[in-house]
């Protein structure tokens, strides 16, 4: 509890001190390090099959490490359920991605026609469409995914639940994403704290339920930096336009690098503001704290921690590679391949070698990266906002009783088959 | 048989979110080994010690998780230390997780239902597909996008564009342009057919979409007479005429998705992902290239050419790559180079008897030249 620091932005608690619950974070480097690896290199050389047990393990780690009260909570999912999920949506989803990336490509083919910027615009938009096609999915995956999860989470025994509403969910986080995009953003506020909302309002741990209160104009101050980042960029680009000023591309510069401060100041942010709304049971509160500032540096600097480690592994490979390859033929055929749109050579089947261990190299080092950046940004990143969180009045926790287990046959196996699954 | 003295530890019952504060220790109780919890209610809880398994993967601070039997939903955590020691030492399931046979039929039916899934869309709707669409583009649409592989492609070999690359000596062109109509004969194509040389070492030939024949001035080089050539030009014609650069895009495009969503995230899945895309587009273009070449030994055979200085081209290639054999004849995006020699061989229709060469000495000797 020694880190626990809720008041470092002057919020106060409006209940009495000894109702206040802080929230601990336990996880530490080594064995989070330890079992990030394993689970790596079980996932490399299983082809990725074992990338489900691989997430269902980690996932284990940080709910354990998560320790509201001292009571930490835990993960019940298992890898098997989570295959059984994918394999059902796989068998559902692989003819409708394929017929579509088809037709798609097809009619993009048949619309472009070189330098013309009239087919390059739809060319761009036949680009986009296996995405926007694929949106529904994409939503009713992320609540689904999301209904697993929580089914799956325990706290001192009990365990969470979502209610089922997944379509109602695609078709709300659509209206709501149409109207952002032809509003140019102003309506993001509406869409994050409606959607929210729509989640939360459906969520429950036990036999009680979680509720989401405030307004959803409340956010706008969380866009503050997005707002400064727009003006950068546009004004600059308005006077340079009317002819009145050269174009300032400092500021422009200036601007798309607040635009990412300012992504990260909406989700940290928002979070606060929407948490500290949450009510569970009609009486127990949240209050969060997360820095923006905090969050938004650990991204960047143990991005870079992460990548200059994983930059190590990657030398080393790099350079044994080289050394077996020794001479051209590698390099050829690597054009050979790429060159047999109906080329008559065979390639050289002899160089794969070489090619194949800096391939395995190249693999390699987006492995570590994804190992060190555990440790380096998300462990750091979940441990800010746990130890900048308490619940109050967690006395009331004591009488809420133990609900049904939701058998979620399916688990997030659209999630997975789409690959929109949480980072964790 | 274990007996410890009782230490304190949380007892969740997975009824309700209170926190029950109890002791544990091991007994015997009935002959058996147990786990004795209490202080949870007026009576004791036996756990008997095959029973307990742990709760992994924790991040471990305050003890050892127990639960009884793996679905258990009550769990107890009994501190690290000498308790913990204990309980490990006695209880031998801890780590144990049964799969059901039910569970395991459902996970090979899903499996079933997914892999045909997968391979009705790769093998049996994508190529019917691909190959009643490829049709279906407009040729100058087809056109427009092979100019733009051709720009690519030139970039990629380090030239400035494809204009740049093409060798444009006057009767170099004139001997390329007689070969062509020869081949040709009074075929129509849906395309015009564009045939360039560039100016590049790789003893190599291809087609783009549209009518696009290329030839690298490297395959010039080592042709030893204007047969070998014509029987190559030939076999690129073919593609030309199949519309295989075509078809291979659109089911390239419509397998790379699948492919990516059935192996997911880069790190894991990536060599299988590559393994398996570059098998699949080698049976689909093996397929192609043994079409290419039967239609080629028809144009030659029809433009009253041998195609035995075709098989001595493939004999060359083979003679300076090596051939691929066993395994890797399945990953490699064209057939074997020695079966390829002997169809040609077998097509031959002139056999020892005199023709007329495709291109006079000169001309040869120009097309040769073009480049320089």
């Amino acid at each position: 509890m020694s880190n626990f620091s809720v008041d470092n932005r002057g919020t106060s608690a409006a209940v009495a001190d000894d109702n206040v619950m802080a929230v601990e974070y336990r996880g530490t480097q080594g064995p989070l390090f330890r079992l990030g690896l394993v689970t790596a290199i079980l996932t490399f050389l299983t082809l990725g099959l074992y990338r489900f047990w691989a997430k269902t393990r980690m996932r284990k780690y940080f709910w354990s490490a998560t320790a509201p009260g001292g009571d930490p909570f835990e993960y019940t999912g298992n890898g098997l359920e989570k295959l059984l999920g994918f394999l059902i949506a796989v068998a559902f989803l692989a003819i409708y991605l394929g017929l579509l990336q088809v037709i798609l490509s097809f009619a993009g083919m048949s619309v472009f026609s070189g330098g013309d910027e009239d087919q390059f615009a739809l060319q761009i938009l036949f680009g986009q469409a296996t995405f926007i096609l694929i949106l529904p999915f994409i939503f009713y995956a992320q609540y689904r995914a999301r209904r697993y999860i929580l089914s799956r989470t325990r706290w001192r025994g009990i365990r969470f639940g979502v209610e089922p509403a997944a379509w109602g969910y695609v078709i709300r986080a659509i209206g709501h994403t149409l109207l952002t995009i032809i509003t140019l953003g102003l309506l993001l506020p509406r869409q994050t704290f409606g959607l929210e909302k729509f989640r939360v309002d459906r969520t429950w741990y036990g036999n009680v339920k979680f509720e989401q209160g405030g307004r959803w104009t409340a956010l706008y101050r969380s866009m503050k930096h997005l707002f400064i980042a727009a003006a950068l960029i546009i004004i600059p680009t308005i006077l340079a336009l009317l002819g009145e000023l050269p174009v300032l591309f400092v500021f422009t510069f200036v601007g798309y690098i607040w635009a990412i401060y300012g992504v990260v100041f909406y989700q940290v942010d928002s979070f606060r503001v929407m948490a500290n709304e949450k009510i569970l049971g009609g009486e127990i509160k949240f209050q969060t704290a997360p820095v923006p500032s905090k969050v938004f540096w650990t991204y960047v600097l143990g991005g870079l921690l992460a990548s200059t480690c994983a930059g190590l592994v990657a030398s080393a490979f790099a350079i044994v590679g080289v050394g077996i390859m020794g001479n051209t033929s590698g390099f050829e055929a690597a054009i050979d391949s790429a060159v047999e749109a109906g080329g008559l050579s065979d390639v050289p089947m002899t160089a794969f070698f070489g090619l194949g261990l800096i391939v395995i190299g190249y693999i390699g080092t987006i492995l570590m990266y994804g190992v060190f950046s555990l440790i380096f940004v998300q462990q750091p990143v979940l441990e800010h906002y746990v130890q900048n969180t308490a619940i109050l009045n967690g006395d009331a926790l004591e009488d809420i009783v133990q609900r049904d287990r939701d058998e979620m046959v399916e688990a997030e196996g659209f999630a997975d088959a789409l690959d929109v699954g949480a980072a964790i | 048989m274990m007996e410890t003295a009782p230490v304190a530890a949380k007892y969740f019952d997975g009824s309700s979110a209170k926190k029950h504060t109890v002791t544990a220790h091991l007994a015997q109780r009935h002959g058996a080994q147990v786990l004795v919890i209490t202080g949870y209610g007026a009576d004791e809880i036996l756990w008997p010690a095959s029973e307990l398994r742990e709760v992994t993967d924790q991040a471990r601070e305050e003890g050892i998780v127990l639960s009884q039997g793996q679905s258990g939903i009550a769990r107890v955590i009994v501190p690290h230390g000498d308790a913990e020691r204990a309980i490990r030492s006695v209880a031998a399931n801890l780590g144990k997780r049964q799969v059901t046979g039910r569970q395991w039929r459902k996970v090979g039916l899903w499996a079933s239902g997914a892999v045909a899934s997968v391979l009705l869309i790769l093998f049996i709707i994508l190529p019917a597909l691909a190959n009643t669409l490829a049709t279906m583009i407009p040729p100058a649409r087809e056109q427009a996008l092979g100019d733009q592989t051709l720009e690519q492609i030139s970039g990629f070999l380090g030239g400035e564009g494809a204009d740049d690359m093409t060798c444009s000596d006057p009767a170099g062109l004139a001997a390329l342009e007689k070969m062509t109509a020869r081949l040709a004969g009074n075929r129509t194509f849906d395309y015009d057919l564009e045939i360039r040389v560039f100016d590049h070492g790789m003893i190599n030939a291809f087609a783009v979409p549209g009518g696009n024949v290329v030839l690298f001035d490297g395959l010039l080089e080592a042709a030893t007479s204007p047969e070998e050539v014509a029987g190559v030009l030939a076999h690129e014609i073919a593609h030309v005429v199949n519309r295989d650069p075509t078809r291979l895009t659109l089911r390239t495009a419509g397998s790379v998705g699948i492919l990516g969503m059935v192996f997911g995230d880069f790190a894991g899945g990536a060599v299988a992902l590559v393994l398996v895309e570059r098998l699949m587009n080698a049976s689909y273009s093996q397929e192609a290239e043994t079409a290419a070449d039967n239609y080629a030994h028809v144009m030659l055979a029809e433009a009253d050419l041998p195609s035995t200085p075709f098989a001595e081209f493939f004999e060359t290639l083979r003679a300076k790559h090596g051939d691929s054999e066993g395994f890797m004849s399945h990953l490699a995006s064209h057939p074997n180079l020695a079966g390829r020699a002997k169809a040609a061989e077998e097509a031959d229709t002139v056999g020892g008897a005199a023709y007329a060469p495709v291109l006079n000495a000169s001309e040869w000797a120009a097309l040769k030249a073009i480049c320089d």
